[in-house]
């Protein structure tokens, strides 16, 4: 009689062996301290570089990988970008805390908590991507329906017509971004006779005459003036854009350059085809399904001190001739219509008693809302399931032995 | 084969933790003792108990709440002299020991006695020695009267170093403008009742032979109107004010101005006005015309002089007639709503929970550490107990404490960085307990004790550092009683629970590295499941917590995470552990590793309760730097216990290689 040999372990295939890499604690532990070291040193360069240039870096999308720097000096190690650490753990987590967790009762709060985690981390990812934020500023008895947006710089080109201005048509921040010096680019508007030539971009300058301070870096002089880049600033919503422009008409005949900069106080005009048009640059603009009006302000202090108690915003909510009153204050936002008012600040510093206020809101569309608050009560639900089980088991293992020694 | 029991060994790590815990001890107290002989103040006796028990609750307005007068001298006394008592030599060379509202009733009633007390705390002699006044020790305490001849050059210096950015200050510089704050501070106070004291010269009314007549401020309060109504006149008809009106009303001005800070002791009449008013205030107010309330004004500051004068004549008027200004005071402070806690609050700092806490704490270290020292027998098990009974008590007084603060706050208990210390404090205790009531080793039992007074002296040590009243009200975004009640508490038990399992694997590498368990793999297994355990526990906490905090940001700011710092440390926690966890289930850490990596999140814990508060940015930065380089000390400990773990590894597996290689040299020689 023969006798069986045994046969050897069949080879794994490739998706297999990928597959249980992915799904790994190995990959899940070093993602968890890839995270770590990226949120301490992002925690630390945010002191010199300011918070949204070292998100920006860190946690962007465009930042597959980074180099940090502390103190202003770099440090010699490169580091994958935390949006892709994230997106390996988020895999990780389907892979592994979800589908080839062992299922069954004891592994129940786990896999709950896993989901809730996966949830999480993909409300962030909306989030990241669809969120937008804004600001807002009314005086008392003042109404306003458009936010500010605190960092996005666009051009706005409109014809101005007798008895007000015509559609306003917007080049949005991120056509603008790339068009650095020497690398100009024309952008088009098909309801307009014309389109912009826009270069060199700067995300924070200032126009400067050249006889005051003589251009340094061969920048484009017009009208004797030219924009000199400065530093960004550490709150990077303070920085002001500016670029050149040239008209470009039908034809494809150019006007001379002109400076377009987020800090003028008037438009530039030009006249096209005997039509009148706007040029501006701005922060972004964006309009609201209804207005907000502020009918009184309130700021409170602890008594005898500048320590701050209570700011509250009365306000009124217009739609379609609808009003309704509301009232908005620290801890407690207005929320309608995927819209949120949050009470931001408040102005003018130190006015008198009487003296017309206004109000700052903080607003913000994001899809995600509440998804963090949800996947919380999943996570800490499976969490304390697990955290039960394993306690239970340990009473009982230690009252097993303690019975047994006895 | 199984390790003897090295009792030596135990007997000599205990008493090295007892000599380091006698150094700590023996600091803090040699820190907090004025140096050199007792000050001698000639003719000074001690308030009688009777009087101090009238004027310490007198409720009084400061930091934006109501608190007794007790509370403000204790943070006054504790800002100028760096404590809260002090000693000097009186009449007849007897000793007193001067409390906090003792001192600041001689500072207000007695000040031709107050500025000879030692009352201001100089931590370097060259501070002193730059205004050319004669200096005792490095670090001393001075009295007002010692100081005095360098005023004027102590100021002109001050003023030299402001314009010096904070950060580039040298240590000198810095604490030359803080001494010349608190002179200004305690000159206020000390001139706070000149008012009363010597009343209003009636200049030209005197003869050769008699000096001008005084009258009190309150009676020229009384002639106010009749007084402005004369100054008005001239201005209108555009000529001057009489000379004697100009100054009396000079007098008046400069009397209001010595008492217009300090002591906020009068309830506005208005419900609505928020502010109460200082004795200057109120002058003011009413010879301004601009009084609500002028009668009742004149009233308070009359029954102030009358207190104030009485002094000379004897305590038992002065007491009769304070209490009678107290109790109107009251009347109007209850009325308002406003006086429920004054009497809670005048009896915590008088019972001083933590003080009692900390002897409680060091006398369990004391028991556990002989326990851990004799390891077995009847004796271990008298310190066990020993060391329970004073552990249980000295977290009640802890948790008391914190219960009495909730109700003078009138909010959960954590709400700054002082409050952290104390609830992590009493948390990590209970915690500990717990941990013991579950595995039975002793072990946790015995570090309940020095985790609770490490705690405690650090929270003192703060309090006298920051010298700041932390039972004041809190900023408007931090003042929801629900997120604090959620949020706060658990990230801090989150805290908590992290550094409890620090210590413990802490207390393990020691263990397992010196061998001080006899091989006990019992006990090391035990450990490592409350190790363990406790991670769990930190990551569950630190979790909900930091989605709970997000959830916050979300409704107070809009968004959910703003990678503030203090919020990316909690993050940190959440993600060590849970490295910590991925990688223990999947094996790429065991028992040795397990701890080493515990004791690593003492770390993290310490960077994101404490070091996030030196960078200087984001939303929960409290701006201080004090324990700045103690942190730096912690991590460099806790570094050194990674270390020695990382060498008793690699010395315990050439141990165990070479015990194999004898074992199998063994079984040849028998084979063969």
């Amino acid at each position: 009689m023969e006798i069986d040999k045994q046969s050897p372990a069949k080879p794994r295939s490739v998706p297999s062996i990928v597959y249980d890499f992915l799904s790994g604690f190995q990959v899940a532990t070093v993602t968890f301290l890839l995270l770590l070291i990226l949120t301490w040193l992002a925690t630390l360069e945010q002191i010199d570089s300011g918070l949204y240039p070292t998100l920006n870096k860190y946690f962007s999308w465009k930042s597959p990988w980074l180099v940090p720097e502390i103190n202003g000096k770099k440090v010699p190690i490169i580091l994958p970008g935390g949006y892709y650490v994230s997106a390996l753990l988020l895999l990780n987590m389907i892979l592994g805390g979800i589908i080839r967790i062992r299922k069954g009762w004891r592994h129940a709060g786990n896999l709950i908590s896993h989901f809730g985690i996966v949830f999480m981390l993909l409300g962030g990812g909306v989030a990241h991507h669809f969120s937008e934020r804004g600001n807002m500023a009314i005086f008392e008895g003042e109404a306003s329906n458009v936010a500010e947006d605190y960092h996005e710089y666009v051009v706005e080109v409109a014809e101005s017509k007798e008895g007000g201005t015509g559609k306003i048509h917007v080049i949005r921040g991120r056509f603008l971004e790339g068009l650095t010096a020497g690398n100009p680019r024309i952008l088009c508007f098909s309801e307009l006779p014309l389109s912009l030539e826009i270069s060199g971009y700067q995300g924070n300058c200032q126009p400067e005459s050249e006889l005051i301070n003589a251009p340094r870096n061969r920048e484009l002089v017009v009208d004797g003036y030219y924009l000199r880049e400065l530093e960004s600033n550490v709150e990077t919503e303070r920085n002001i854009a500016g670029c050149y422009a040239r008209i470009v008409k039908v034809d494809g005949s150019k006007s001379d350059p002109f400076i377009l900069w987020g800090g003028q106080y008037h438009p530039f005009t030009a006249k096209v085809d005997g039509r009148n048009f706007t040029i501006d640059m701005r922060k972004r603009l964006w309009p609201m399904p209804f207005e907000v009006k502020l009918d009184k302000f309130t700021a409170d202090f602890h008594p005898g001190t500048s320590l701050p108690a209570k700011f509250i915003s009365d306000v009124t909510r217009v739609e379609n001739g609808r009003e309704a009153e509301f009232r908005i204050q620290m801890n407690e936002p207005m929320r309608y219509e995927g819209y949120t008012f949050f009470q931001a600040s408040y102005g003018p510093s130190g006015a008198k008693p009487g003296e017309n206020m206004y109000s700052v809101f903080e607003i913000v569309r994001n899809p995600a809302d509440n998804w963090p608050e949800y996947s919380l009560y999943v996570v800490a639900f499976g969490m304390l399931v697990t955290f039960l089980t394993k306690l239970g088991g340990h009473l009982g293992a230690a009252s097993r032995k303690r019975n047994y020694a006895a | 084969m199984q390790h003897k029991n090295p009792v030596w060994g135990k007997w000599v790590v205990a008493a090295l933790a007892a000599g380091a815990l006698g150094v700590v001890f023996v600091n803090m107290l040699i820190d907090n003792m004025p140096k050199g002989d007792l000050q001698k103040i000639e003719g000074y006796v001690a308030w009688q108990k009777e009087s101090v028990e009238v004027v310490e609750s007198l409720p009084l307005q400061d930091g934006g709440r109501i608190k007794p007068f007790s509370t403000y001298a204790g943070f006054k006394m504790l800002q100028l002299h760096g404590a809260r008592s002090m000693k000097v030599l009186g009449k007849g060379g007897e000793k007193y020991k001067i409390k906090p509202t003792e001192w600041l009733m001689d500072t207000l009633f007695r000040p031709e006695l107050a500025v000879n007390l030692p009352t201001f705390r100089v931590d370097n002699s060259q501070v002193l020695e730059a205004i050319s006044i004669e200096t005792k020790g490095r670090r001393d305490r001075y009295s007002y009267a010692e100081i005095k001849p360098g005023i004027q050059k102590l100021i002109e210096l001050a003023q030299s170093y402001e314009p010096i950015e904070k950060k580039q200050r040298d240590p000198i510089q810095q604490q030359t403008i803080d001494l010349a704050y608190n002179i200004r501070n305690y000159e206020s106070l000390l001139g706070y009742f000149s008012f009363a004291r010597r009343g209003m010269e009636l200049r030209g009314t005197g003869s050769e032979a008699a000096a001008d007549k005084r009258a009190d401020l309150s009676s020229v309060m009384t002639a106010a109107p009749q007084l402005m109504a004369e100054v008005r006149a001239a201005n209108t008809e555009k000529r001057e004010v009489e000379g004697k009106l100009q100054d009396l009303l000079q007098q008046v001005l400069e009397a209001a101005n010595y008492s217009k800070f300090g002591l906020f002791m009068l309830p506005p009449k208005n419900a609505s006005d928020g502010d109460w008013l200082s004795a200057g205030n109120t002058i003011m107010a009413v010879m301004t015309m601009e009084s609500k309330d002028p009668e009742a004004a004149i009233i308070d500051i009359k029954a102030l002089e009358t207190a104030v004068r009485s002094v000379t004549v004897s305590e038992q008027e002065f007491r009769k007639h304070f209490a009678e200004f107290k109790d109107s005071v009251e009347e109007r402070a209850d009325s308002r709503g406003e006086l429920k806690p004054i009497s809670m609050e005048v009896s915590y700092f008088k019972r001083d929970y933590f003080l009692n806490a900390i002897v409680l704490f060091f006398l369990g270290t004391l028991c556990a550490l002989a326990m851990w020292g004799i390891g077995s027998g009847k004796s271990a098990k008298i310190f066990s107990w020993a060391t329970l009974g004073f552990t249980v008590i000295g977290a009640a007084y802890c948790v008391i404490a914190i219960v009495v603060r909730c109700l003078i706050m009138d909010r959960p208990p954590v709400g700054n960085l002082y409050d952290t210390i104390i609830f992590i404090g009493a948390t990590g205790v209970i915690f500990s307990l717990l941990v013991e009531w579950m595995n039975r080793q002793r072990f946790a039992l015995g570090l309940a004790p020095i985790l609770g007074l490490a705690l405690i002296i650090l929270a003192r040590r703060y309090e006298v550092g920051d010298a700041g009243d932390h039972l004041d009200p809190l900023v408007a975004v931090l003042d929801s009683n629900f997120w604090l009640a959620t949020h706060v508490i658990t990230i801090t038990l989150g805290y908590s629970a992290g550094l409890l399992a620090a210590m413990l694997s802490c207390g393990y590498v020691l263990m397992r590295g010196l061998n001080l368990d006899g091989g006990n793999k019992d006990l090391r297994r035990s450990l490592s499941k409350a190790v363990y355990g406790c991670i769990c526990l930190t990551v569950f906490l630190s979790l909900v917590g930091t989605v709970l905090g997000g959830i916050w940001a979300n409704y107070s700011w809009g968004r959910f995470w703003g990678w503030d710092p203090k919020e990316n440390g909690a993050l940190m926690i959440v993600l060590w552990t849970l490295a910590i966890l991925h990688a223990r289930i999947g094996g790429i850490i065991k028992e040795w590793g397990l701890h080493l990596a515990s004791i690593f999140t003492a770390c993290i814990v310490a960077f994101s309760w404490w070091h996030v508060n030196f960078l200087g940015v984001g939303l929960h930065n409290y701006g201080f730097t004090a324990g700045k380089g103690a942190i730096w000390v912690f991590y460099a400990a806790m570094i050194i216990f990674i270390l020695f773990g990382a060498v008793a590894v690699i010395v315990e597996y050439y141990d165990k290689q070479a015990k194999r290689t004898a074992k199998e040299k063994t079984v040849e020689g028998l084979e063969a």
